[in-house]
This record gives C-alpha cells, sequence and structure tokens, in this order.
C-alpha cells in the first residue's frame, strides 16, 4: 500500500523547472532517502508535499485519495508533518509553548478560555524526552543552539501525531550526539508504523536507515530503489561528483 | 500653584488614551504584519454609534457603549474578511495593504460626515465630576480611560500569556506558514484577533468621545498616534507598545509646557523621527 504517490510533477520558478515531471510511490510504514545534489529540487518536492506551495502540474495521491491541491492547512488534516532544511522554530516563544501550541485544542472560541491540561503537558514532556530538551523547557527558543532547534522541530513535527514525516536534511550540521537521538526517532517512527521521508546527503545514514532511495537530478528522477542497489549505479555516483 | 501636577497628570491620561489605541494596533499589527489605518476609523464609528443610539433612542451610555463597541469589532471582522484577507491571499505586500487600508479609511470618514455633518460632538453629559489631588485636576471620564487602559492591558497579558490562543497568536505572528502547517487555525484566530482589537479600537473611540468630543476625522488622529506609540515602542509588540504610548503623552505634554498645544502632532511626529532615525526598530527590539 502506498501512502504517497506522485505522477507527472512538475514545478519552475521562472525559468527554473525545479521539478520535471517527476514520479514516484513510497510504501506506507518504510523510510524513504531522497538524495541528489544542491538544487536538485528536494526540498522543493517537500513544499509541494506539505501543501506550501502549489504545483504546476501532475497528481498528488494521498493514501489513495488523489489532490487537485494541496494546502497548507492540508498538511495536518492529512497527516502530513515536516521539519525545514533552514530551521523554523517559533523564535519568541518558549521551548514548552513551541510544543504545547501543536496540542492546542483546534477550536477557536474554547482556546480562548483554556488552558493546557494535564494530558497536554505529560505528551508535551515525553517528546520533550525524546529529543533531549527536558531541561531546556523554559528557555526561548532563539537562544538554543542550532542543533537544539533541530531537535524542537523535529518534536513539534512529531506531536502532531502525523503519518507521513519528511525530514529536509535533518542531520546536516549537528554534532554525533544529537545526530543519534535522530536516528532514534526515525527508528521509532518505523517501529509505530510510520512513514518517513529523509532528505539526506550522508550515504552511511542512507544505507543504515532506508529501506528506499529516491535520486533526483535537476528535478528529474535518476534512480529509485534498495540503497545499495541504487548508491553504486555509475549515474548516481556521477551526479554527485559532477556537482 | 505649580502647573507641574497638571502636567503629570495629562500626560498619564494621554499615555493611557494612547495606550488603549495601541494596544489593539499592535495586536493586530503582531499577526497580520500591516499598517492598518482602519483601526482609526473603528474608533470614530464607535463613537458615532453611541452619539447616534444617545440621540435617537434617548439610549444611556453604558449600553450603548457596549453595541458601539460591538459594532466596531463587528465592522473590524468584516473589513478583514471582504479587504485585507483576500488581499494577503494573493500575495499583497504589507505596502499594498496599508494603502487599501487608507482607501477604507476614506470611504469611512466620508460616510460618517454624510450621515453626522463634519460638527465636533460631546458624548455623554458634559458636566461630569471633577475630582482634584495635589492640585491637580481630573475628570471622571479620564479616570475611566486610565482604569480601562489598566484592565484592557491586564486582560490582553492574561489571553496571550495564559491561554492557548495566546500562544496560537504568538506562533502566527512568528511564523504563519509553519503555524498553518502545525495545524493551527490560523484563519479563526486572525478573524478572532480583528474582532479584538477593533473592539478595543472602539472603546478607545468611545472613551476620547466622552473625554474630548468625536469628529468624522478623529480616526487620522487616533491611527496616527497608535501607530507612532507602536512604531516608537516597538512594533507589534504591546508590552512596547504601551512604554512608547507613555513616553509620547509626556513628551507631548510637556512639549506644550511652554508654547501652543498647536506643537502635539509636530511632536509626535518629532519622536517618530528621531526614533526612526536611531532606532529604528523601537523601545523594546524584537
Ligand atoms: N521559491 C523559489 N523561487 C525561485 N526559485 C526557487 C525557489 N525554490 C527553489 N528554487 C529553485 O529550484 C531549484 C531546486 O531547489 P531546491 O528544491 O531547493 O533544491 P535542493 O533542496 O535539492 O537543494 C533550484 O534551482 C532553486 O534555485
Ligand atoms: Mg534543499
Amino acid at each position: 500500500m502506498n501512502i504517497i504517490e506522485a505522477k507527472n510533477l512538475t514545478k519552475h520558478f521562472d525559468g527554473v523547472l525545479a521539478i520535471d515531471r517527476l514520479s514516484f510511490s513510497v510504501a506506507n510504514g518504510t523510510i524513504t532517502g531522497i538524495i541528489g545534489p544542491n538544487g536538485s529540487g528536494k526540498t522543493t518536492l517537500t513544499n509541494i508535499l506539505s501543501g506550501m506551495i502549489p504545483k504546476d502540474n501532475g497528481m498528488i495521491i494521498i493514501d489513495g485519495v488523489a489532490l487537485e491541491r494541496l494546502k497548507s492547512y492540508d498538511a495536518r488534516r492529512y497527516g502530513i508533518a515536516r521539519t525545514f532544511q533552514n530551521v523554523r522554530v517559533f523564535e519568541q516563544m518558549s521551548v514548552l509553548d513551541n510544543l504545547l501550541v501543536v496540542v492546542t485544542e483546534r477550536n477557536v472560541w474554547g482556546a480562548l478560555f483554556e488552558r493546557h491540561g494535564e494530558y497536554h503537558r505529560a505528551r508535551v514532556l515525553e517528546v520533550l524526552e525524546r529529543i533531549g530538551l527536558r531541561d531546556k523547557q523554559t528557555a526561548l527558543a532563539r537562544t538554543l543552539s542550532y542543533g537544539q532547534r533541530k531537535l524542537l522541530e523535529i518534536g513539534r513535527a512529531l506531536l502532531t501525531d502525523a503519518r507521513v514525516y519528511l525530514f529536509d536534511e535533518p542531520f546536516a550540521g549537528l554534532f554525533p550526539e544529537m545526530a543519534k537521538l535522530i536516528v532514534t526517532i526515525i527508528h521509532e517512527l518505523k517501529a509505530d508504523g510510520k512513514t518517513v521521508i529523509l532528505i539526506e546527503h550522508n550515504m552511511e545514514l542512507i544505507r543504515e536507515l532506508c529501506d528506499t532511495v529516491i535520486v533526483m537530478d535537476s528535478g528529474r528522477l535518476l534512480a529509485e530503489g534498495a540503497p545499495k542497489n541504487v548508491l553504486k549505479k555509475r549515474e548516481v555516483l556521477e551526479a554527485y561528483l559532477g556537482e | 500653584m505649580s502647573i507641574l501636577p497638571q502636567l503629570i497628570i495629562n500626560s498619564i491620561i494621554a499615555g493611557a488614551t494612547y495606550t488603549l489605541i495601541t494596544l489593539g494596533f499592535n495586536l493586530a499589527y503582531g499577526t497580520t504584519k500591516f499598517l492598518n489605518a482602519v483601526h482609526g476609523s473603528l474608533a470614530a464609528v464607535a463613537g458615532y454609534i453611541v452619539f447616534f443610539l444617545g440621540r435617537s433612542f434617548g439610549l444611556s451610555i453604558v449600553p450603548s457603549a457596549a453595541l458601539g463597541i460591538f459594532g466596531a469589532s463587528v465592522l473590524g471582522v468584516v473589513i478583514w474578511r471582504l479587504v485585507f484577507r483576500p488581499l494577503r491571499h494573493r500575495g499583497a505586500s504589507p505596502a499594498v495593504l496599508f494603502l487599501s487600508s487608507l482607501g477604507v479609511f476614506t470611504m469611512i470618514q466620508a460616510v460618517l460626515a454624510i450621515l453626522f455633518t463634519s460638527q465636533f460632538q460631546q458624548l455623554g453629559n458634559v458636566g461630569s465630576p471633577r475630582y482634584e489631588f495635589f492640585g491637580a485636576v481630573i475628570t471622571k471620564p479620564q479616570v475611566i480611560i486610565i482604569l480601562a487602559g489598566i484592565f484592557i492591558f491586564a486582560t490582553l497579558f492574561i489571553l496571550l500569556n495564559k491561554t492557548m490562543f495566546g500562544k496560537a497568536v504568538k506562533a502566527i505572528a512568528d511564523d504563519e506558514e509553519v503555524a498553518r502547517i502545525i495545524g493551527i487555525q490560523t484563519d479563526s484566530v486572525t478573524t478572532l484577533v480583528f474582532a479584538i482589537s477593533s473592539g478595543i479600537a472602539g472603546l478607545a473611540g468611545i472613551l476620547i468621545g466622552i473625554d474630548i468630543g468625536i469628529q468624522p476625522t478623529m480616526g487620522l488622529w487616533v491611527f496616527l498616534e497608535g501607530a507612532i506609540s507602536a512604531i516608537v515602542g516597538g512594533i507589534g509588540n504591546i508590552y512596547g507598545g504601551v512604554l512608547g504610548s507613555f513616553l509620547l503623552g509626556f513628551a507631548e505634554n510637556f512639549g506644550i509646557w511652554k508654547i501652543s498645544g498647536a506643537w502635539k502632532p509636530a511632536i509626535a511626529f518629532g519622536i517618530l523621527i528621531v526614533f526612526l532615525t536611531l532606532r529604528p526598530k523601537g523601545i523594546v527590539r524584537n
């Protein structure tokens, strides 16, 4: 069963063709890696799949439902969570509030008078534990280190209770300790039956984590398959070396 | 007798008035990031609702003020949904939104002038009681302005810091797109923000009407004083706005100690220019 299918996806910015007739599918409950040189369209793909920018052409099928237009407020509804290559946490809010806001009651009138209950706090504390920021609760997000902000962003994604997690270069620039936390989280997500799409340049991590890898080059699909098969293909190596 | 106590009292009254204007202004600015001139119009509209209800139906000040605040709130939301929200969806820049707000502002001012003439009107009974201390005089409406300023500030503080709604507002202020992706109902939250900020603008307009009086053109003055206080304090920051309001209130009133009151606007703009040049992000930098 595929949780995400893309058919002939196309997106251009002015003169640049960022995504070029891209078709692929992601099986439910798997970890799919996306690799490709800088500028090959990986982030653009993530933006389209999370509803942040519209596609030009093609089709997106999520859990069997073909979507004409995915909007950013659809992301949570369809169970899609993401992180950003250039971290985007709520800078002016505390670590705790960055997470509590995710479990905010959806009803706005209710939210006007309601405070976060024990249930919400317990969920947030559990996630704080997983991302190793328990003793940073009251710190403003903007005072965190780069790596801590990346973890906070992952924590926020976890709390949306999504089915699909799009991680855009989560390991880039992290110390090994933090990278290990993220590896653990990705393993846990898989054990939970969740789907992970991981954009990553480190081939060791791709081999270790991914069931499938998609290789992109200039917006096109260059190769797709199990990492051990794909990563030794000549055109894949050339795409990277030719960077 | 020294004039100093009176100057201080006048400065505090002005500071509280600007605080009322700026609190709503900053709340909306923080979430939507554009200067909304309509904020001033709504103060005038609420003032005229009270004036109309009193003149035509003999309604007393408290119920008519409640209706005036409600009316401003509803109108603020309607304008948000009919004008600004569609423009934002089409990617309008803050400058375009500001210009369109000036358009709506002009329309409202014209309608008020047609309906009620351009004449100056006083709300409520003029012969209100006066209190005296340390040789300074303060009227009952002015006491109410100060109390209202404190009350609205405290209410907003609780709303923003203690409720789930407040966290959602802060998240939207910080990064609206991300807020939407994580499932915050940004549209409903922003609508509610406009309802609240417009209602506060209405309250400010009514209190100004009782203290000083109303005129269709008052919206411009309300908008400018609110915007200047906000910018001086650190725009979008409701605490900074309070500081900006009192700085402006004291500067204006002490500034005209020896010169004509006609210089007040010049003082306000002078402060604005000083801040824009020396400290463009305001007292409380974000
Ligand atoms: N918002 C945008 N406006 C204009 N061009 C863009 C935009 N986003 C991406 N691009 C272009 O699309 C191409 C793909 O970029 P991106 O998806 O960020 O690649 P990757 O994440 O694989 O490095 C690049 O040429 C980039 O310059
Ligand atoms: Mg990228």
